[in-house]
């Protein structure tokens, strides 16, 4: 019988099927951790910092009040995710040049990672880059992309 | 006859007396069909090619705000010796000031020679001489020093027919586009692309002579400059540093690269070998800093910095001493570049107007705007500093190249076979 249980279980996990599906099996082991992908870490991470993008005055860098609540919060998630690492994308205004929309984006990226930073998040935990005003949508901004 | 000297793309044996400095009105040119000493069938063969060559500078020199070309005619044949020894009285009646005459010679080594000769009619003169040695298939190259020879001896400036023109071509929109480094020669011919496509890339800057590239890919993840050899295809990361970095431009010499990077919480001026080594840092405000655009001696480097609160134009040294503001209108300033003749400074002025392209001496002075806007952006110079291409945003949110004369006149759209942004106008080839 338990060897018939086990080959049930490999076939499912060959099948790629999650544990869940056979809540006799998971009442004789330890509770399983729950698996979360990376998309509902995503969702998690958004819900409980409120928002993955943050805006900037035109032609700064400043973080205002409402960026740092936001960055704090973020911070808080990203310390109890240890596993996780963040890339911080920044955008250049609308209407700006090539080059220095570039650079903005990229000073907007690095505010945003020193904050989070000084907020306890390890440095190896964030990445930044910039894309200028080389992407649609987006303007006077980072986003902040949990991978 | 005098003995005429021939080299690869031999340096001008004496040039023009600087004829006129900048004519008032055009001065008419008169190009007699390129001729041959060669008979039979390769004197026939030489005789079209130097027949499309002279059509060539007669289209290269129509260009020009400051020569008129009266059209080639076949008819106006003349003999292999009256290359070098024209008869003055024959062309003095038909109104031009200038003569331009050449030869086309085939070699025992399956090359061509080109030589061509520049007169002032009026004076019965030689003003100067030039003459190449190159595979059959690069006479249109030769055709471009020919111009060149006559361009000079008018206006004192080089000219840019041997140039090229780097530029990022564009095809869709949104974030959907494809880009992909191209160049060409600058009347269009020779297009060829660099990059693949699979990464946005932005700014190509060439060497001087066109044998290198520098172009910024994001196909790390984030911007950097990458270094490529025209020539052999081999190509490397300009500094062996993992940080954003951006904006290259080569000294006029080809011998430094300047550009920005991000080595900290904001962009600033950094300076490296062209042939490698470690990058030397040249300003340290703690605003943006980018753009840089070194005068043609290499003494200085005229950028962009927001360090009063918005884009402005500044000069330092070389070595990142003695910076100074020099742009004081209104609104910003940014994407300035150096011309080749070190009288001017181009740049994108950002105001209510939008963006337009406008030009001052480098103490800032004689402020003037070029276009009118809005979405005009990243002026280059032509060798001969009397031009100036530029891009510009429009019509089905599409960027497109134009070129305009300092002289006067409307911009021209530049042909290229997809949408194009960011060019970048080489000096003569070697």
């Amino acid at each position: 019988m338990r060897k018939k249980i086990l080959f049930l279980t490999l076939t499912l996990a060959a099948a790629g099927a999650q544990a869940q599906i056979l809540p006799f099996l998971s009442k004789r082991g330890p509770q399983q951790p729950v698996v979360q992908g990376i998309d509902a870490l995503r969702a998690e991470f958004a819900a409980q910092s409120g928002g993955t993008t943050i805006y900037y005055a035109p032609g700064n860098a400043v973080l205002t009040p409402p960026s740092r609540t936001v960055l704090s919060a973020q911070a808080a998630w990203i310390r109890r995710h240890p596993e996780m690492v963040v890339r911080i994308e920044g955008y250049g205004d609308t209407g700006d040049t090539r080059d220095h929309a570039l650079a903005i984006g990229a000073k907007r990226a690095e505010e945003a990672r020193d904050y989070l930073v000084l907020m306890g998040v390890p440095m190896a935990q964030v990445s930044t880059t910039s894309w200028g005003g080389e992407r649609s949508g987006l303007g006077r901004a980072v986003t902040i992309l949990v991978r | 006859m005098k003995r005429l000297t021939l080299a690869f793309l031999l340096v001008t044996v004496g040039t023009a007396a600087g004829a006129q400095q900048s004519a008032p009105s055009a001065t008419v040119v008169e190009i007699p069909p390129l001729t041959s000493p060669d008979e039979g069938t390769r004197g026939n063969e030489m005789l079209q090619i130097g027949w499309e060559a002279t059509q060539l500078i007669a289209s290269d020199l129509g260009q020009t705000a400051e020569l008129m070309p009266l059209k080639p005619k076949r008819e106006d044949y003349v003999s292999y010796p009256e290359v070098t020894a024209p008869s003055f009285g024959k062309w003095r009646p038909l109104g031009a000031k200038l003569l331009l005459t050449g030869f086309v010679q085939s070699r025992s080594d399956g090359r061509i020679a080109i030589g061509c000769y520049v007169y002032d009619v009026g004076k019965g003169t030689e003003l100067a001489r030039k003459g190449f040695v190159l595979p059959k298939s690069d006479w249109r190259r030769a055709a471009h020093k020919c111009s060149a020879l006559a361009y000079t001896a008018v206006t004192g400036s080089p000219g840019m027919f041997d140039t090229r023109i780097a530029y990022v071509s564009e095809k869709g929109t949104g974030d959907a586009k494809v880009r992909r480094i191209a160049f060409m020669d600058s009347d269009g011919y020779n297009h060829k692309y660099l990059t693949s496509g699979n990464s946005i890339v932005l700014k190509p800057r060439q060497s001087p002579n066109a044998s290198q590239l520098a172009y910024v890919s994001f196909e790390s993840g984030k911007p950097t400059i990458r270094l490529l050899d025209v020539g052999t295809g081999q190509e490397r990361p300009l500094v062996p540093i993992d940080a954003i970095n951006f904006a290259p431009r080569f000294s006029r010499d080809g011998s430094q690269i300047a550009f920005s990077m991000m080595l900290g919480p904001n962009s600033d001026i950094y300076s490296v070998g062209a042939g490698g080594g470690m990058p030397r840092r040249l300003t340290t405000s703690p605003a943006v800093d980018t753009d840089p655009s070194y005068s043609p001696d290499g003494s200085k480097i005229v950028f962009e910095s927001d360090r009063s609160g918005s884009q402005q134009l500044y000069v330092m040294n070389a070595d990142g001493s003695n910076e100074r503001r020099i742009s004081f209108g209104a609104g910003a300033y940014a994407t300035p570049e150096w011309s080749p003749d070190g009288q001017w400074i181009a740049f994108t002025g950002r105001s209510q107007y939008g963006r337009r392209i406008g030009i001052m001496k480098p103490d800032g002075t004689e402020e003037r705007y070029l276009t009118n806007g809005p979405a005009d952006e990243a002026p280059t110079w032509a060798a001969s500093s009397r031009e100036i291409m530029f891009a510009r945003f429009g019509q089905g949110a599409r960027w497109t190249l134009y070129r305009l004369s300092l002289s006067g006149g409307d911009a021209q759209q530049v042909a290229i076979p997809q949408d194009g942004s960011d060019p970048d106008w080489s000096g003569a080839m070697d």
